[in-house]
């Protein structure tokens, strides 16, 4: 079984946020809510400087702490790593979204569903379509697309993004290119001292 | 609209993040519990029937009530109590349920002796076991969020004690002022003296939080300036220290026993209490989500 990851080349990230929209449309999320995000940063100091652009998603965490305080057993872990919200048993409680050191969920409030892409209270028929995936008042997140990787497709945002800038494959594998990658370009992961183990990693 | 539209704008850069998830309605239902929880635990102590029907309904009310106003699917809210093994959220809600059962039981049985002494007996201590869970499980609810350096220190449930006992004393001395309480004038001196070294600890334990999240990691040094001196310094030094633990405080070791003194050390400090439990929502801060990115230079 294979063990799902992601590789972020910050090299090659342009800051585009072309990810962001494909993931806006592959998952029909509604206005104010991203599951990805490539976040921009000035490092150094004058003349010194330069941006970086840091992508950003859910890390489907091995050790997730999402999952660990989840009063219903709504967030689980699938066998190939995957961290999901069950819809239908989330209560909406946001232990979930305090627990996540990532800032990586949100609660789909009913205000959200309802106000409309234009903000007139008007749901287009691309949102009448793709807003009945979700319950509302429950906590949604990052699938790494599951429905595209359970069909053998690369997530939205990795197959979109124009840069190859996000890698997706199989960590368990050795001779995967998201191994290789890590182990050549000494891949870190975000914030190790939560310990949480992301299946996400930067390299530069 | 424009400012809506610059949050998301600042939201795609890296910086600290502001918890959003828990505010005013859990706030509330926090307040609720601990307070209620308080008193039922001071009051059962002197067999004080209103006091115990007083924290049951603040409880049942105002703590289940906050909460389902929180909840985005409160009627899927009984699920909470699957996983009593592993969730805080869990624990707590069953001992909520236990409290109910237990604790009304008790109330029926000092008002009426209506059970065994044996079973009496053990009524009392399940209640009183499910009454201590609630005063403590919300600290280690929070203390249990890793991402949050101002939440995440063993020193939250024992903030959520020291609160929970401080509010039940208050409201024990104002509510058996004239009753059981004038029957025992040492009980009164004896809680209100309590009430001031519970405030000195307190104070002291808030302290020991605040320096514990300043020096955790950047985002509980966030957490403690929006506090101290910016955003939130105004309500947290003028409500929270001053009202709530200096003028209480004050009252508490110097002022006379008379009524309206315990009713304003009791509105004092609750005021300083819920400000509390309002304020560590609000300036609960996350660290920069990606925090290492000044190693990645050019
Ligand atoms: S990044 Fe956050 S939401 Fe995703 S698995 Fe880790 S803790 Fe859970
Ligand atoms: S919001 Fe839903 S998924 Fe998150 S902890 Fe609560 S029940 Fe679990």
């Amino acid at each position: 079984m294979a063990k799902w990851g992601m590789v972020f080349d910050l090299k090659r990230c342009i800051g585009c946020n072309a990810c962001a929209v494909a993931c806006k449309q592959e998952n029909s999320l509604p206005y104010g809510v991203f599951f990805t995000k490539t976040l921009s940063e000035e490092v150094g100091e004058f003349p010194t400087t330069t941006r970086v652009y840091i992508p950003t998603l859910c890390n489907h965490c091995e050790d997730a702490p999402c999952q660990r305080v989840c009063p219903t057993g709504a967030t689980y872990t699938r066998p190939d790593g995957i961290v999901m919200v069950d819809g239908d048993k989330c209560i909406g409680c946001g232990s979930c979204i305090v627990a996540c050191p990532y800032d990586q969920r949100t609660r789909l409030e009913p205000q959200m569903l309802e106000r409309g892409l234009f903000g007139n209270g008007k749901l287009t028929p691309f949102e009448l379509h793709g807003y009945a995936r979700f319950t509302p008042g429950t906590a949604v997140k990052c699938t790494f697309c599951h429905e595209r990787v359970d069909a053998g497709l690369q997530p939205a945002c990795v197959a979109t993004c124009p840069t190859n800038a996000r890698i997706f494959g199989d960590l368990d594998d050795p001779g995967s290119t998201v191994r290789r990658l890590i182990q050549e370009r000494r891949g870190r992961q975000p914030m190790p001292e939560r310990n949480t183990n992301p299946r996400v990693f930067y390299i530069d | 609209m424009l400012s809506n539209r610059l949050q998301i704008v600042d939201d795609f850069r890296v910086g600290f993040r502001a918890q959003k998830a828990w505010g005013g309605s859990m706030a509330t239902a926090f307040f609720f519990g601990e307070a209620g929880a308080g008193l039922f635990f001071i009051s059962q102590f002197f067999g004080f029937v209103q006091g115990m029907a007083v924290a049951l309904l603040m409880v049942l009310i105002g703590k289940g009530g906050g909460h389902l106003m929180h909840l985005g699917r409160p009627s899927r809210g009984w699920r909470a109590l699957a996983r009593i093994g592993s969730s805080w959220i869990s624990r707590g809600l069953f001992a909520i349920a236990m409290f109910a059962v237990f604790g009304g039981l008790h109330i029926l049985d000092v008002s009426g002796k209506v059970l065994p002494e044996g079973l009496s007996m053990l009524v009392r201590a399940v209640a009183v076991a499910a009454c201590l869970v609630i005063m403590v499980y919300q600290g280690f609810a929070m203390s249990h969020s890793s991402s949050i350096s101002l939440w995440s220190t063993g020193l939250m449930p024992i903030t959520s004690l020291t609160y929970s006992l401080l509010a039940g004393t208050m409201l024990m001395l104002v509510l058996g002022y004239d009753s059981v309480l004038a029957e025992q004038p040492d009980a009164l001196r004896m809680l209100k003296l309590a009430a001031a070294g519970l405030l000195l600890y307190g104070f002291v334990v808030i302290l020991a939080m605040l320096h514990a999240a300043k020096y955790g990691s950047e985002g509980g040094q966030e957490s403690v300036e929006l506090l101290l001196k910016r955003d939130f310094a105004k309500w947290f030094v003028s409500l929270v220290i001053l009202v709530g633990f200096v003028l209480t405080g004050l009252l508490a070791a110097f002022g006379p026993t008379s009524y309206g003194v315990m009713l304003t050390m009791a509105a004092a400090e609750l005021t300083g209490y819920y400000a509390f439990r309002v304020l560590v929502f609000k300036a609960a801060t996350y660290d920069p989500a990606v925090s290492f990115a000044a190693h990645f230079r050019r």
